[in-house]
C-alpha cells in the first residue's frame, strides 16, 4: 500500500513542488538535476497553455455572467460592506436590535450635507459603557453595553473639510447640533459625544 | 403494518422565513431586506449552499435574502437584516417589526422566540417608491 500518493520524480522531488515554483528561477538542485529540468520544461508548456486558456476565458462573452447575476453579486457585496461593525441598540429576552456603523455614519453624513460649507469625511463611532464599568474601556459592537441603555453612550469622531469662507467655531457647533438631532430622530438614541475635527479647507 | 401515526412538519422554516420577510416589508419604514451571501448561493443552487452549511444548520434553519428562520421544539427564531427609511426612527421601526413578526408567527401555531434585527442601512426612500 502506498504511503505517499504524491507523484514524485526519480530524484525524490514532488511534481507539485515544481509546479508551485514554476514561475520562479530554478533552485540550485533543479539547475543540476536532469529529471527536474525535464519536468520544468514540460510544466512550462502546461503553464503557457493554462495562461492562454485563462486569457481566452476572460474575453469569451459566453462565459460572462448575465446582468441579473452580476447585479445580485454586487448587491450582496454592497450589503456585506454595510454590515461592517455593529452597535447594539436594544437587548431584550424577545430579541436584540443592532445597527451597523455604516448605517449610523450615513445618518451623520446626511445631517452634514445640510450645513453649507462642510464636507463630511471619515467617521468613526464607538460605544462606551457607563459608570458601572470600572475599567472605563471602550466597548466595540457586539458587547453587552447597548446604546439605548442608561449610562452607555456613543462617541462619534467625525472629520470634515470646511470652506475657507465659513466661520469654523459657529459652523461646527451647528453641525454638532444637526448631527445630534438627526441621530435622535432617525435612529432613536441620544448622540452622546460628538467630536468634530476640521482637518482640511477646500476651495468652493 | 405499523399503526403509529406518521409525523409530518407542516410549518417549515422556509414558510416562517417567508412570513417574516413579508411582514417586515409591510411595516412602514422598512425599505428592503438586505441580501446575504448564503441567501444568494441558495438562489444559485442547493449544491453551492451545501458547501457552506454545517450539519447543524440543516435541521430547521432556512436562510434567504436578509432573513434567517429557525424552528426548534415548536419555537421559531428569526433574524432579519433590514434597511430603514431615514424619515422614520429606526429603533421604533425595528420594534414594530419585532412585534408584528411575533404576532404573525403566533398565528401559525408556533411559539414566537427571539426576533433579532440588524439595521444595516438607513437611507432616504427612493423616488420611485413614493406613493
Amino acid at each position: 500500500m502506498a504511503v505517499d500518493d504524491v507523484p514524485r520524480l526519480g530524484c525524490g522531488r514532488s511534481i507539485d513542488r515544481i509546479w508551485a515554483t514554476i514561475d520562479q528561477p530554478p533552485s540550485p538542485h533543479e539547475e543540476k538535476c536532469e529529471q527536474c529540468q525535464s519536468a520544468r520544461e514540460r510544466l512550462k508548456k502546461l503553464t503557457e497553455a493554462t495562461r492562454s486558456l485563462r486569457e481566452s476565458d476572460l474575453h469569451n462573452t459566453s462565459l460572462k455572467p448575465r446582468l441579473s447575476v452580476k447585479n445580485a453579486i454586487m448587491n450582496v457585496a454592497r450589503a456585506e460592506i454595510r454590515r461592517s461593525r455593529r452597535i447594539a441598540l436594544h437587548g431584550k429576552e424577545n430579541g436584540t436590535t443592532e445597527i451597523s456603523e455604516q448605517a449610523l455614519s450615513s445618518v451623520i453624513r446626511f445631517a452634514a450635507t445640510a450645513i453649507p460649507g462642510i464636507h463630511a469625511r471619515r467617521c468613526h463611532i464607538e460605544i462606551r459603557s457607563g459608570g458601572n464599568d470600572p475599567s472605563g474601556e471602550d466597548r466595540p459592537s457586539g458587547n453587552t453595553a447597548t446604546a439605548a441603555n442608561e449610562g452607555a453612550h456613543l462617541i462619534i469622531n467625525l472629520r470634515v473639510a470646511a470652506a475657507p469662507s465659513v466661520e469654523i467655531p459657529r459652523t461646527v457647533d451647528s453641525l454638532r447640533q444637526r448631527i445630534s438631532n438627526a441621530i435622535t430622530a432617525c435612529v432613536g438614541i441620544s448622540a452622546g459625544t460628538i467630536n468634530i475635527t476640521v482637518e482640511d479647507l477646500y476651495d468652493v | 403494518m405499523s399503526e403509529q401515526p406518521v409525523q409530518g412538519q407542516v410549518i417549515t422554516s422556509q414558510l416562517i422565513a417567508s412570513l417574516a420577510a413579508r411582514t417586515a416589508l409591510e411595516t412602514p419604514g422598512v425599505l428592503r431586506l438586505e441580501p446575504t451571501i448564503q441567501g444568494f448561493l441558495a438562489r444559485l443552487g442547493p449544491a453551492a449552499l451545501q458547501n457552506l452549511r454545517n450539519p447543524g444548520s440543516q435541521n430547521g434553519t432556512y436562510r434567504h435574502d436578509g432573513v434567517t428562520a429557525t424552528i426548534s421544539d415548536g419555537t421559531a427564531r428569526i433574524h432579519l437584516d433590514i434597511a430603514t427609511d431615514i424619515a422614520y426612527t429606526a429603533l421604533n421601526v425595528a420594534e414594530t417589526v419585532k412585534h408584528r413578526v411575533r404576532e404573525s408567527i403566533s398565528h401559525t401555531g408556533l411559539t414566537p422566540g427571539r426576533v433579532d434585527i440588524s439595521i444595516l442601512a438607513i437611507e432616504p426612500q427612493p423616488r420611485t417608491k413614493l406613493s
